[in-house]
């Protein structure tokens, strides 16, 4: 159960959310399912936009992780406070397969190896990036290992079949 | 064609000389790779490079059933594969709704903190080792070795665990278990007196640590720093008690916190951390409940479609999964937050400015493991 604190904090941040973020779609999580308080869907302008405002409010960047959908991306953001009344903002974007994302790390400088981990296994490049190089990976690999058209084969094909 | 690329750095100049600590550097625990430039014996700038050690779990889990992913957990970080192990069941419970005994969330809890001193012990007599004394490190690994010998007994395993399953553990804990963990923790509290003696009242590890490698407060925020090296800079985080999962509300313990922010702050929180690991494990073994070890579970698990952030301490910092389902019985997608990954990057940050010398010291200090960096 939340706590009034917690609540209270909710509340504000959806407020603050409905003002930088006219375009998106805030609703409340199911924390006991889920694990976050808080849902973002933004757009692509609004990634900073929910950055700042996260850092305002003294939030850090647990993780930025994507998702590789048969015809798009989704980017995750996890932000979550240190102190007091504890929440966890999700924000999410769906994104093309081509798309150019902005990059966080002007905001939050530890994004940059968040960011050049997801242009390393996804290959998705973030503009405005100070150095986005290869992070994992072998700096003159051709591939990128997450997207789910990489390592199928024939062979691991059938394997997916019998073991759904 | 191997494609090497050469050095065209115009920054390097008669002044200014570049140094490769690792990746094979008896300090850097792991093959862990630090690009330095110096001016002299100050630091200019660091460059982790990091991916040695990379294997590819992320990717392996997209390969597997759910349970086979359970293996895999430990070996992320090897030092507390019983927290990691913890986790994932916890996570997936979580998304399917399963509901797990009270006994065995109470086993879970007591194995993943003696777990978490044999980590500590661990982390830091090898830290002491780097700044050069080796006499406590020996004395660590001794009393590392109860742990490793009593969790062995139960779990089959000392090092890469595969104990806890979907709905419960795998084996029952049993008297003798009990009593050698009582019998441990009464050893460990002698020994700490010894610790003292040795580390924290030595003049030399004093002067190597005081004021050394200072993460402020502010810092650790942008970078997103957790566990021990966040608690040593004042912040009272951590995920056992901001966010209590498993059955940690239920105990009485401390969250030690320092300051001043350095080496030696870190140092000495971790030292506290294991009194109150210890304090937890005796709370445990005290409210032992009986009933069964496991739920009933269908013997293969297919998570609704969705998605779910997990988070939990480990001996590091705030671990998290992120699972992503589609409802199958293979995982779409699960990735990983690992602590290591955040408290490394934050020394691009605090290394310039200092002496090389200290560079291992702040090293040590956060206490990273590589293969759980590069997963």
């Amino acid at each position: 159960m939340p706590t009034e604190g917690q609540k209270k904090l909710l509340e504000e941040l959806k407020n603050s959310f409905t003002r930088a973020l006219p375009e998106g779609r805030i609703t409340s999580g199911d924390y006991a399912r889920t694990g976050c308080h808080l849902e973002v869907r933004m757009s692509d302008a609004g990634m900073r936009r929910i950055a700042r405002e996260m850092k305002e409010r003294r939030f850090h960047l647990e993780t930025i992780t994507a998702v590789d959908f048969p015809d798009s991306f989704e980017l995750v953001y996890l932000y979550s406070t240190y102190y007091q009344d504890f929440c966890r903002v999700i924000a999410r974007i769906l994104i093309s397969k081509e798309a150019s994302p902005v990059s966080v790390s002007s905001i939050y400088p530890g994004a940059c190896w968040l960011e050049r981990e997801i242009y390393d296994f996804f290959g998705i490049r973030f503009t405005e990036h100070p150095d986005l190089r290869r992070i994992l990976n072998p700096d003159n690999a051709d591939y990128f290992p997450l997207l789910k058209t990489f390592g199928k084969t024939k062979l691991t094909e059938e394997i997916d079949d019998i073991l759904c | 064609m191997l494609n090497i690329k050469t050095i065209d750095d115009t920054s390097i100049n008669e002044r200014v000389y570049q140094l490769n600590l690792g990746p094979q550097h008896p300090s850097t625990h792991g093959v862990l790779h630090l690009l330095l430039k110096l001016d002299g014996e100050v630091v200019i700038s660091a460059d982790p490079i990091v991916g040695y050690s990379h294997r590819g779990h992320e990717k392996m889990a997209e390969n597997r059933i759910w349970e086979q992913f359970l293996p895999n957990t430990s070996r992320i970080d090897y030092l507390s594969g019983l927290i990691y192990n913890q986790g994932y069941c916890m996570a997936v419970e979580k998304m399917c709704g399963i509901e797990v005994p009270e006994r065995a969330e109470y086993i879970r809890v007591i194995t993943s903190e003696l777990n978490r001193i044999s980590s500590h012990l661990l982390g830091i007599m090898a830290f002491v080792m780097d700044i050069g004394a080796f006499t406590p490190f020996l004395y660590g690994w001794d009393d590392r070795e109860h742990v490793l010998d009593i969790l062995e007994r139960v779990t089959g395993s000392r090092l890469t665990y595969c104990y806890n399953r979907f709905g419960g553990v795998r084996n029952d804990i049993d008297q003798e278990f009990c009593d050698g963990t009582r019998r441990f923790i009464d050893r460990l509290r002698g020994r700490f007196k010894d610790y003292h003696n040795l580390i924290t009242e030595n003049i030399i590890f004093i002067k190597r640590t005081r004021g050394v490698g200072i993460i402020p407060e502010e810092t650790a925020l942008e970078f997103g720093v957790t566990g021990p090296s966040l608690r040593g800079s004042g912040v009272a985080y951590d995920v056992r008690k901001n966010e209590p999962y498993s059955v940690y509300p239920g105990f009485k313990f401390e969250i030690p916190v320092r300051k001043e922010g350095d080496v030696m702050a870190r140092y000495q929180v971790r030292m506290a951390e294991m009194e109150q690991s210890m304090k937890i494990i005796e709370q445990a073994l005290d409210g032992l409940p009986q009933g069964p070890i496991r739920a009933r579970v269908p013997r293969f698990i297919d998570p609704p479609a969705g998605d779910c952030y997990f988070a939990f301490e480990s001996a590091r910092g705030a671990v998290g999964y992120y699972i992503v389902s589609d409802g199958t019985r293979i995982p779409y997608r699960i990735k990983v937050r690992t602590p290591s990954f955040s408290n490394l990057f934050v020394l691009t940050r605090i290394l310039p400015g200092n002496f090389i010398a200290d560079t291992i010291a702040t090293l040590g200090s956060i206490d990273v493991v590589v293969p759980e960096i590069d997963r």
